[in-house]
């Protein structure tokens, strides 16, 4: 009798899962009758169901975006309320004619060695101006008077004719001479020699332009070219004559300007490298803000 | 509150500060009690009014006395030593020089690890120099420390920190210890050398600060607590190194990128130079513009102001421009009394970078033409 009754109720749970399925299939059926119709154009006493579709992605909100614009709102409100300070406090502050007669009173007050001496004192600086204005050899201790200031108040100082076969001065400050270290080497200022021939005069500081007429590379032509005496202990010479020298920034190749000087004739450096940039923008339209080089350096 | 909300009270706030902002300036207006309010001549109107009379160069007062002759690409940066008569340079070969102003003598040759360098400075003792450029770091060195196997000197100290490039740097005065960079980054940094870190950092994204690249800065040599800002922004900021949080105040005028700010030898005001072709004086502890400097000229060029500096007593002002031209402005009466762009051996570029000696008896200038030239006043004839 227990099993009878166990296999009614398969028998029944068989039934039930029998018809569920079939409506299931019919249901599927159905959809597929009703896409069909809707293809075909034909209609169908039975009502159409929504096409299938795949869900749409909940919508995320942009957090990252709204922080920001908060940001800016936050900023610009503490903006506010610091222009609503400045404003409050505007009242209190003392005009522009005292900053007027501070700035005045001020400059007035203190002295200028860039500032032209005045109308009366240049008047008497012309003599001596006109003095220097002649060759100076016979005549140096005077250009250094003139070169010390024009004082009306003239002291003759010990002063050497800036040749090397003289004795440092003590009060003329263009003429203190040292030895120089080569025979065709003249003393031309203070405390530097340049190589004959060499643009100066005793009154005024040696400007050592020394033209270059040797084809580089070659060991000595840093020498040749340059006013230092030893140039590869100055760092690097002066040589922008010197033919093997050319530099197209910022080609690689811009390194062997450096050919000049012995030191990197056999290992030349290697170029920079590019600059990683935030931002990198056309050169046609770059301001001082572009971190292209080729943009910024133009 | 949702983000169309957000944007709404975004630009009615933006309305809020521009209005506010001309109310500010209308107000200003009030105060600037000297002759003509419509353009501002607040010093020169005031010189005028006390009789007094212009500066008045001859034709040999300043001359060039030297050509520093060495780097082999534009030069962008110089700085003096506050004393012993020394320069550093620094140029687009990636190099910096050292050299001995008197004797035009190069003491160092320092090749830098990145060669797009924009600023230089020299330390107080003038034992360091630092640089900085598009790596966005700022570099130290010694220069009492000896070279490396390949001759170079290497960097003591490497300041990293800033997300853009370092445009200007300067050592806070009297202290080896620490300096301030001014970065396209928007902000301006004080940096502790002795540990590398960053001891405060004055505006950025979410700081009252500057809203575009900070180009230059200028510390106040009477109270070093101060330091001005120039920015792409159009404004100077004045910032105080004891708060970092918001700038003491903001100096809006100028049309154009501020290119370059120097205080003004008072410490109370600053000078300012910008991509539209002025310069111009603001007052710090009120706020006053009082003086604007521009030349108009017959074509519509704008030159932009690449450099300024100010004589020790600041009765000059230099000024040098992206044509060559380098003008010396009378600060009192607004006028251009010397062009030395147009002297006799004068610079054959662009004046990028200009300085004056620590004792201002010298003016020091460096250009694109890969020269720098030193003046001074003369009374001597020149350079046969």
């Amino acid at each position: 009798m227990q099993n009878g009754f166990v296999l009614r109720v398969a028998g029944f749970s068989t039934a039930v899962f029998t018809i569920i399925t079939t409506i299931i299939i019919t249901m599927h059926k159905e959809s597929y009758r009703v896409v069909a119709t809707a293809k075909s154009g034909c209609s169908s006493s039975v009502p159409s169901l929504p096409p299938p579709c795949p869900k749409s992605p909940p919508e995320y909100p942009d957090l990252y975006g709204k922080r920001r614009e908060m940001a800016k709102v936050q900023m610009l409100e503490r903006e506010i309320g610091f222009l609503e300070e400045e404003l409050k406090s505007v009242d209190s502050l003392q005009p522009a004619s005292r900053c007027c007669k501070e700035v005045t009173e001020f400059v007035v007050a203190n002295p200028d060695p860039l500032m032209p001496t005045n109308r009366k004192n240049r008047r008497s600086c012309r003599f001596w101006k006109w003095l220097c204005g002649i060759p100076c050899f016979n005549f140096s201790w005077i250009c250094c008077c003139c070169y010390s200031g024009c004082s009306l108040r003239i002291h003759l100082p010990r002063c050497c004719d800036c040749n090397c076969n003289c004795d440092p001065c003590d009060l003329c400050n263009c003429c203190s001479c040292i030895r120089c270290p080569a025979p065709n080497w003249r003393c031309c200022s203070c405390r530097s020699c340049c190589p004959f021939p060499c643009s100066c005069s005793c009154c005024c500081p040696c400007s050592c332009s020394c033209p270059c007429s040797c084809s580089c590379p070659r060991s000595s032509c840093c020498r040749n070219i340059s006013c230092c005496s030893d140039c590869c202990t100055c760092g690097f010479p002066s040589c922008p004559d010197c033919s093997c020298c050319r530099c197209s920034f910022p080609e690689c190749s811009c390194c062997t300007w450096l050919c000049c000087c012995p030191r990197w004739t056999f290992s030349a450096p290697k170029c920079p490298k590019s600059p990683k940039c935030p931002e990198v923008r056309l050169c046609s339209n770059c301001t001082k803000t572009c971190c292209n080089p080729c943009c910024l350096f133009f | 509150m949702s983000v169309a909300e957000l944007k709404a009270r975004h630009v009615a706030a933006t309305e809020t500060v521009n209005s506010l902002r001309e109310r500010l300036q209308q107000k200003r207006l009030l105060l600037l009690d000297t002759d003509d309010l419509i353009e501002v001549v607040a010093v020169a109107g005031y010189a005028k009014a006390h009789g007094k009379s212009s500066v008045s160069f001859g034709a040999t007062d300043l001359v060039c006395c030297r050509t520093l002759q060495g780097h082999t690409g534009k030069v962008y940066s110089l700085d003096w030593t506050p004393e012993k008569n020394r320069i550093v340079s620094a140029s687009q070969d990636g190099r910096l020089i050292v050299w001995n102003a008197l004797t035009s003598q190069k003491t160092h040759a320092i090749k830098l690890p990145c060669a797009w360098v924009m600023t230089c400075a020299f330390s107080p003792t003038g034992q360091f120099v630092a640089c900085g450029g598009l790596d966005s770091v700022c570099s130290i060195f010694n220069l009492n420390s000896p070279s490396d196997k390949d001759g170079n000197l290497p960097e003591s100290k490497m300041l990293s920190g800033h997300k853009g490039y370092v445009s200007s740097c300067q050592y806070v005065p009297d202290e080896d210890t620490h300096l301030i960079t001014s970065s396209g980054d928007h902000t301006c940094v004080l940096w502790d050398i002795t540990t590398g870190l960053r001891t405060s950092v004055f505006g950025g994204e979410f700081q009252s600060g500057h809203t575009a690249d900070v180009l230059s800065v200028s510390i106040n040599g009477s109270n070093s607590r101060m330091f001005v800002s120039g920015s792409c922004d159009s404004t100077a900021r004045l910032w105080d190194t004891r708060v970092a949080s918001r700038a003491v105040r903001t100096f809006h005028g100028h049309e154009g990128d501020v290119n370059t700010v120097k205080f003004f030898p008072d410490g109370n005001r600053f000078g300012t130079g910008s991509d539209d072709g002025t310069c111009r004086l603001f007052d710090i502890r009120t706020g006053h513009q009082l003086q604007e400097y521009y030349q108009q000229h017959s074509d519509d060029e704008v030159r932009h102001v690449t450099s300024i500096a100010f004589s020790i007593s600041g009765r000059l002002l230099f000024a040098g421009y992206s044509n060559g031209d380098c003008y010396v402005w009378d600060t009192l009466l607004a006028q251009v009394v010397l062009n030395l762009g147009s002297l006799q051996n004068s610079h054959e570029s662009r004046i990028s970078c200009l300085g004056l000696s620590a004792d201002g008896s010298a003016l020091c200038t460096g250009s694109y033409d890969t020269n720098l030239k030193i003046w001074a006043f003369g009374g001597h004839r020149k350079v046969i």
